[in-house]
């Protein structure tokens, strides 16, 4: 129903936004997630028409909106800097895009008065925009946006800037609330924990570009690219550099800081008889998916030295290095090493990522395991 | 004092001179004030009479011989409108300065150097126009001419447009942007968005820039003397007027003058906050 057909935007010599092709369906819920200057503001504003696309068309349920101004596109926004009405009350600045559609002051009331409850404002309400703190600001922000009945919402980072417990509750609050008004959503955060849980669908996007689009499990798990593994997940992915050879007509990948091996899988050989050798290969593994113990055996192969041990309460992350490249691991909280300490880590086809030249050739098979008496 | 010390010479220093820099700066309004109430007899003597029994002759001779009361309503007309002309004017034109930027500086920059030209070297110019517009069916629908207030109320507008058009601009330009993509969004068409969201945020700037152009246009002097003879004739001309070949009418003269001063002096008083919040209106945006 919202349709990006090859919309670029430059600003002077930066491309922003380029040549994007993205689809939104209805009352779907889609995340752009990337780093910051990827455009995912200005895209959100290209939607919004607030700016004009220098090439390529955004279309709404078949219609190009080119020459639509923002307030016919029947879109509603939240912005990164709230832009709140600060002469107005927050009850004004809530019932701004009510009073736009007409409506009397009696429903007014009733929605902000709902809309306050939902986002724990309404002792608020009578305040100015400049008394409140910036997380109270925010969440008028978001109010305003979500209040009225839009065809997409468009939202900015509207929890970013709240703190750790506000910001948990306020992202089950606007699934929820999305989800009672079948809201079609796009969703703009650099939070990947954001981009995951709130997702129906996300894209992943680096300079302009879309890197990835899937469901947040596709993105997590098999991750297209190179940068999409790295920038997905915390810790983010490690990657060791790996080099290819095959001894005995076995494929192996030799890592290359050491003289390490470990077997590669049969779709490598397959990749490499049908592309040629890639300029590089790259073991990419979760920290999560790492198996750590002390001493050497035959699947605990791979030598590490433990730089530091990050402990996180429920969880320690070790930090160490194979060679030159640094590595993270997630042990259980009882488990700790020494600083310099070797440590044997299994890393095999069951548990890596390969990326030839950046992007992604082999993803580990995974396990679904379903458990029917769980909680 | 702070600690409850004694004065230091420093700030026997200090005091001494802001005391020395107000007598300097109020003595003369203290004087017109005390010369309006003096009898006759009481002003020019030597030495100064610095106590007398206070009389409201002068004043009487202002309103009653001298029509004071037609020259304060005439620079009123002539202000207010003039003000309101400039102010929806400038407004208009500072907003799209401030955010399509035309003409890039340039259009602006052309608009002040209209401000830096002295008014004595248009004024010949000026009285030739509206002499001879004065003469038309046009000119009298529209009160322009000679010695009518229309013409006064253009040359004001004329003069502080560009000046308003300049304040205003930065008052304009510290509205965020998002502001108004935000309203458009909420369904606004541009001129609502103008109306509803960044007139009030300018409101301070606006404040301002109007106290500005009216004090301006009572102040002004030079258009007046010269495009007004009697019946649009305004009081800064008119204090000048008890300059007679009878001789310098010191009391009506310093009774006029303080009616002039009294009323902007007020007005600037109850607005100074205005002023000084309008003034950093920019700075705490948080």
């Amino acid at each position: 129903m919202l349709e990006l057909r090859s919309l670029t935007k430059k600003f002077d010599r930066t491309i922003a936004v380029n040549k994007l092709d993205l689809a939104c369906k209805q009352n779907e819920f889609l995340v752009i997630f990337g780093p910051a200057g990827a455009g995912k503001s200005t895209t959100l504003r290209l939607i919004a028409g607030i700016l004009e696309p220098d090439s390529g068309e955004v279309y709404f349920n078949g219609a190009n909106l080119k020459n639509v101004p923002p307030e016919r596109r029947n879109m509603s926004m939240a912005f990164e800097n709230y832009a709140l009405y600060s002469h107005l009350s927050v009850y004004e600045n809530l019932a701004f895009p009510l009073r736009a559609k007409k409506f009397n002051d009696q429903d007014i009331r009733t929605r902000v008065q709902e809309m306050a409850a939902i986002l724990q404002i309404s002792e608020l309400l009578e305040r100015r925009p400049g008394f409140l703190s910036g997380g109270q600001r925010q969440r008028v922000a978001l109010g305003r946006a979500l209040i009225r009945d839009a065809a997409v919402y468009l939202l900015d980072e509207p929890i970013s800037h709240l703190d750790a417990k506000l910001r948990n509750r306020m992202r089950g609050e606007l699934k929820a609330v999305c989800a009672h008004k079948e809201a079609t959503v796009v969703h703009v955060t650099h939070d990947y924990r954001e981009a995951m849980a709130l997702s129906d669908r996300m894209t992943v996007l680096n300079k302009g570009r879309i890197m990835q689009l899937g469901s947040p499990d596709d993105v997590f798990h098999r991750p297209a690219n190179e940068f999409v593994a790295g920038f997905v997940g915390d810790p983010p992915m490690s990657f060791v550099d790996a080099e290819y050879i095959e001894q005995n007509e076995k494929p192996q990948f030799r890592l290359a800081q050491k003289d390490m091996h470990i077997p590669a899988h049969a779709e490598i050989r397959a990749y490499v008889k049908e592309n040629g050798l890639p300029k590089s290969f790259k073991i990419g593994v979760r920290a999560k998916d790492i198996a750590i113990t002390s001493s050497q055996d035959d699947i605990h192969h791979v030598a590490a030295e433990v730089f530091v041990t990050e402990k996180m309460g429920y969880q320690n992350i070790l930090i160490a290095h194979i060679g030159q490249t640094q590595i993270r691991v997630i042990t259980p909280p009882k488990v700790a090493f020494n600083s310099q300490d070797t440590v044997w880590l299994n890393l095999d086809e069951s548990n890596v990522h390969v990326f030839a030249d950046g992007n992604a050739v082999l993803h580990p098979k995974r396990e679904i395991k379903l458990s029917t008496n769980s909680i | 004092m702070p600690n409850g010390k004694i004065f230091t010479m420093a700030d026997l220093v200090r005091y001494a001179l802001v005391i020395a820099l107000l007598i300097f700066f109020l003595f003369p309004i203290y004087w017109m004030i005390t010369t309006s109430f003096k009898a006759p007899g009481d002003i020019l003597t030597r030495p100064p009479k610095w106590i007398f029994t206070p009389t409201l002759e002068n004043y009487v001779y202002a309103f009653e011989e001298a029509n004071f009361g037609l020259f304060i309503k005439n620079t009123l007309i002539v202000s207010v409108v003039s003000t309101i002309f400039v102010i929806i004017l400038g407004a208009f034109g500072s907003y799209s300065f401030a955010r399509y930027n035309i003409g890039k500086g340039h259009l602006m920059f052309f608009i002040l150097t209209t401000r830096m030209m002295p008014i004595i070297a248009v004024i010949i110019p000026y009285f030739v126009i509206f002499k001879t517009i004065g003469r038309t069916t046009i000119g009298e629908l529209l009160w322009l001419g000679l010695d009518r207030q229309g013409t006064l109320v253009i040359c004001y507008t004329m003069f502080n447009l560009p000046f308003a058009i300049w304040l205003m601009h930065s008052f304009f330009q510290d509205i965020p942007k998002e502001l108004e993509d935000s309203a458009r969004l909420d369904g606004y068409s541009r001129f609502q968005v103008f109306r509803r969201v960044v007139l009030p945020l300018a409101a301070p700037g606006i404040a301002v820039t109007s106290i500005f152009c009216l004090l301006f246009s009572w102040n002004e002097f030079l258009f007046a003397f010269l495009l007004t003879r009697a019946d649009a004739r305004t009081i800064t001309v008119g204090v000048a007027g008890f300059w007679t070949q009878r001789g310098i009418l010191w009391g009506p003269l310093a009774a006029a003058a303080t009616v002039c001063v009294v009323p902007m002096l007020i007005f600037a008083l109850i607005l100074q906050r205005y002023i000084a919040r309008g003034l950093t209106f920019g700075a705490v945006r948080g």
